[in-house]
């Protein structure tokens, strides 16, 4: 059960493999390595550049320095890593779902830091004059792991795969949009959509829109597709013990790494353990003692400290924020002025900067956060905090009366609203008192906030789903474009009932610019209308920004070359390796199957069973 | 377990639970402890050995336990069941919403293959009887969240737990015995610092106490891992951590018991003997004392399997706790049911493997029964 570094280590295919260098294959690695350098230069540091790498040679562009230089990165070794959350299922529609194949399935298209979009399967694209067909060249060498093609037969049953109910969040991005893929020549595929939308190919670089090998989702059953999915990226699932970790294993044979990538070629190291430590003490305490190489979700008491002495990032998640949406069809907020003067009652950048400690951005917007691509500063910084304005807003609404809690009154009702949350499983015990902060000083306007905190299932359950049960909710949803927009602000109808409008805002108009933006021709008119319709939105004031999702990442000095993928912000293991000799020997080494049937040579990439 | 403490110790560590092939005769054969005839207790009132229950009598005794522990694991499930089913909020709705990670309202097309896949819209009384009908064949059902068999996901995880629990068990009993033996009725004052210190700890908060020790002992001293895992060497702070509160709960139930047992007459008569001291309190006070004790620990078997995620959270360690925790948020009835059961079933042999404990320990019980 433990995983004692093992000296008897040779005979074992779990053993770090020894360094592939030097052969033939070195120079051409160097040569890469040098190519994706200016690459990777002019989009220095993960994140979004506000990743602050304290380490000075701890950055991912030092490393590939490093490569370059000849000797070569350390090779082998098994990283530790602590993460927060366990997944259910290594792929899936959740975000934890999606770092997780993030290390095991590869995608068409990889996500910049500067919101590009570089090839990775897909070597090439062109999109039709109509916007509505976009054809993909893919590279002609990709095999899945078991062995099968990755093809234009395969993207093409992925994406029928991905929208017929094997991911609800990729169904959620393109659900409407998708029409068929159409398979043009064995390394061509046609996507044909029913209108044109523009962040087709952002949209794509999730992976939430990893590729998975037909023949595997095919033949095998729910069970191992959730547990070991079969891709064909940096690493397969080893072992998966859950509750404790989950155990990546290289995929020796990868030799085709996104362009933004730091290397081309197999992983540097042998395998990531990837370990469930939910408590934050825990987890922070477990860098702290050298157990973990590094860990995710760095607490906030904590990150003054890691930006000083570990190699610290942080990740602002681009999509909507964590905002509160307010209910425009039924209660008090139906009024837009009521909508106006609870967004300027409360000094919600002061709020924020407490209850995080100044680790956490503030999001003056309530629709994109601002590391979203076509995000608007001027339409965010709509609402500063003026309780004055809030106060004149209420009274031309009528709300003149007070009650003797100083709450606001009009024809006898008070003005009071009910905000539901899901607290620990989407908004954090931080987030929680952003709200509590929120509801104390929006007192000062006259409003009475109720706040009601619900338990997963109730939220999962849809306790809070319709404009019956609450006045306003808190939430948040990533994405890497501003087409997030047209998921939360489409307005339901009886043929396409569009649940995600936590709102409940029915505008034509909002929803008319909306769309103009996904099927505008250009980037500029992509960026116009967008910012157009952040404008449209600020004025109608359905939702008030509170913060941004952020995701860190923070690495001990034994490991270097870690990277946030741009798309989602979930830790990139293929570029990581030990900073030296000693710290990849001192490592351990990945579950010996030592009780197993030995395994043949051909076996390596083999899906494994789970046998304990 | 528990026994294990006792000293002397001739008979089996942890008794055979009453058995029907068994019980007529493992009883009276394994008599309790170690001299019966200097044991005022044993031989106070105490019938000719040869009068024993007739074997009709004590098979209906171990029918009428049996039935008890088979309706209590039955009244567990179906309770379980109907909480699950009958609270608020669509199971379909939940479950993909969770496999997306949003909270809003779906519609029926997106509902109706789940709803399809997993019977939720049969009669409550068709899936009850499903339910019932899978548990009698043994199967527990498939995760709706992780795609596997209920047994697999618990039999993947109830080696920590049950290790866990019953090593912080053990070392509960053993911290409790020692420190009555040591220090009740000593000097005024070590009596009162240590009955205090008993309080103290079992008002001590789990999660508290486990960040301390993880704290102190792994990242101050580096003694043990602070991401335990499975390891031996990471079962240390978490049976610590449920064990020292227990400790504190089984020394002050025994330390009454024990405290009165001293002043008993055949405590004098033992002294006036010669009996030594350390004698006295470990051969025939403990034993009084133990009666409370092992009460407690047929309750403290079920509070330890929930209080088990609690370390299991702080210390990284797998297990069921955080399997039952991360199934009730999602509403995964087959894992929920799996698990309440399974700790139902523990918490009935448990019970039976202390109902033999009493016997054993207090012979007069035997009599009783």
């Amino acid at each position: 059960m433990s995983t004692p570094p093992s000296p008897s280590a040779p005979g074992l295919r779990t053993t770090p493999r020894t360094p592939r260098l030097p052969g033939p294959r070195t120079t051409g690695l160097a040569v890469l390595t040098a190519a994706t350098l200016v690459l990777s230069a002019c989009s220095a540091g993960p994140g979004t550049g506000r990743g602050a790498g304290t380490d000075p040679d701890a950055g991912p562009d030092q490393a590939a320095l490093t490569g370059a230089a000849g000797a070569g990165p350390v090779q082998g070794g098994v990283i530790e890593y602590g993460h927060l959350q366990e997944p259910n299922c290594i792929f899936g529609g959740w975000i934890q779902e999606n770092f997780t194949a993030r290390q095991v399935l590869d995608n068409l298209v990889s996500h910049t830091e500067d919101g590009s979009v570089v090839p990775w399967i897909a070597t090439g694209w062109e999109v039709s004059e109509d916007g509505r067909a976009w054809t993909l060249r893919l590279r002609e060498d990709v095999t899945f792991t078991d062995g099968t093609a990755l093809d234009a037969e395969a993207v093409a049953y992925n994406f029928d795969y991905w929208l017929d109910g094997g991911n609800g969040t990729a169904a959620a991005h393109l659900g409407g949009f998708y029409d068929h893929s159409e398979v043009l020549d064995e390394h061509t595929v046609r996507i044909h959509l029913s209108a044109p939308f523009s962040p087709f190919l952002s949209t794509i670089s999730q992976s939430y829109f990893g590729l998975q090998s037909p023949t595997a989702l095919q033949s095998r059953t729910d069970e191992e597709n959730c547990t070991e999915p079969i891709g064909s990226g940096p690493f397969t699932v080893k072992d998966w013990k859950r509750g404790e970790y989950i155990e990546f294993e290289r995929n020796d044979d990868y030799d085709w790494a996104p362009q933004n990538a730091r290397h081309q070629g197999p992983a540097h190291v042998a395998g990531i353990r990837w370990n469930i430590v939910p408590d934050n003490t825990s987890r922070y305490g477990s860098l702290l003692s050298g157990e973990m190489d590094a860990i995710g979700e760095v607490p906030a008491v904590n990150i003054a400290q890691a930006r000083e002495d570990y190699d610290f990032t942080q990740y602002i998640t681009p999509g909507r924020p964590v905002v509160m949406s307010l209910n425009t069809q039924r209660g008090i907020f139906t009024d837009q002025q009521v909508r106006q003067a609870l967004s300027f009652a409360t000094d919600r950048e002061a709020n924020v900067a407490s209850a995080f400690l100044g680790t956490v951005p503030f999001e003056p917007s309530g629709y994109l956060s601002q590391t979203t691509p076509d995000y608007d500063e001027d339409a965010a910084a709509e609402y500063p905090f003026d309780l004055h304005r809030a106060n004149e807003l209420l009274d031309q609404a009528g709300w003149t009366g007070r009650d003797p809690d100083g709450t606001r009154t009009k024809d006898g009702r008070r003005l009071q609203a009910l905000v539901v949350y899901g607290l620990n499983s989407i908004i954090t015990p931080d987030g929680n008192t952003v709200i509590q902060n929120f509801q104390e000083q929006a007192r000062a306007a006259g409003f009475d906030l109720v706040l009601r905190p619900g338990t997963p299932s109730e939220f999962f359950g849809g306790a809070f789903s319709t404009p019956e049960s609450y006045d306003a909710q808190v939430g948040y949803w990533t994405s890497p474009h501003a087409g997030i927009l047209n998921i939360n602000y489409r307005p339901s109808t009886e043929e396409a009932p569009n649940g995600a409008n936590t709102t409940f805002l029915d505008e034509s108009r909002v929803f008319a610019t909306i769309q103009s933006a996904l099927q505008a021709p250009t980037p500029e008119e992509v960026t116009e209308r967008f910012s157009q319709a952040q404008h449209e939105l600020s004025e109608l004031a359905p939702a008030i920004g509170l913060y941004t999702q952020t995701n860190t990442l923070a690495v001990g000095g034994d490991v270097t070359g870690l990277w946030l993928d741009p798309a989602q912000g979930g830790p990139v293991f293929h570029d990581a390796h030990f900073t030296s000799q000693d710290a990849r020997d001192a490592s351990g080494t990945l579950t010996p199957d030592t009780a197993d049937i030995p395994d043949t040579a051909d076996s390596a990439d083999a899906p494994v069973e789970n046998e304990d | 377990m528990s026994l294990s403490t006792r000293h002397p110790s001739p008979s089996p560590t942890v008794p055979p639970p009453v058995h029907p092939a068994s019980a007529p005769v493992s009883h009276p054969a394994s008599p309790p402890a170690s001299s019966p005839a200097a044991d005022p207790v044993a031989a106070r009132d105490r019938p000719p050995r040869g009068n024993r229950p007739s074997p009709a009598a004590v098979a209906l005794a171990v029918g009428r336990k049996a039935l008890g522990a088979v309706f209590v694991v039955w009244a567990a499930a179906t309770i379980t069941f109907l909480i699950q089913v009958l609270l608020p909020g669509d199971r379909a709705t939940l479950l993909l919403n969770q496999q997306t990670g949003q909270v809003q309202e779906r519609t029926p097309e997106e509902l109706a293959p789940i709803n399809e896949a997993f019977g939720f819209d049969d009669p409550l009384i068709v899936q009850y009887l499903d339910f019932l009908g899978g548990l009698l064949r043994g199967d527990l059902g498939i995760s709706y969240t992780l795609y596997q068999p209920v047994t697999t996901v618990i039999g993947d995880q109830i080696a920590p737990t049950v290790v866990l629990t019953f090593t912080a068990l053990a070392i509960a009993w053993v911290i409790a015995v020692v420190l009555l033996v040591l220090t009740a009725r000593r000097t005024p004052w070590v009596s009162r610092i240590f009955s205090g210190l008993e309080s103290a700890a079992a008002a001590l908060p789990q999660y508290w106490l486990g960040i301390i020790l993880l704290v102190v002992f792994a990242l101050w001293l580096g003694i043990f891992p602070v991401v335990s895992g499975s390891g031996a060497a990471g079962l240390v702070l978490p049976a610590l951590t449920l064990g020292i509160p227990l400790a504190g709960f089984l020394a002050q139930v025994m330390r009454t018991e024990f405290e009165r047992t001293l002043d008993a007459p055949f405590v004098l008569t033992a002294r006036a003997r010669g009996m030594s001291d350390g004698g006295v309190r470990l051969r025939h006070v403990l034993r009084h004392s133990l009666l409370p004790g092992l009460s407690l620990t047929g309750w403290a078997v079920g509070a330890q399997f929930s209080a088990a995620v609690i370390a299991e959270n702080v210390f990284a360690r797998p297990g069921l706790g955080r399997v039952l925790v991360t199934a009730v948020n999602g509403r995964d009835l087959p894992v929920v049911c799996g698990v309440v059961m399974l700790v139902a079933v523990i918490y009935v042999i448990t019970n039976l493997v202390v109902d033999t404990a009493y016997i054993l320990v207090d012979p007069r019980l035997k009599e009783a029964a």
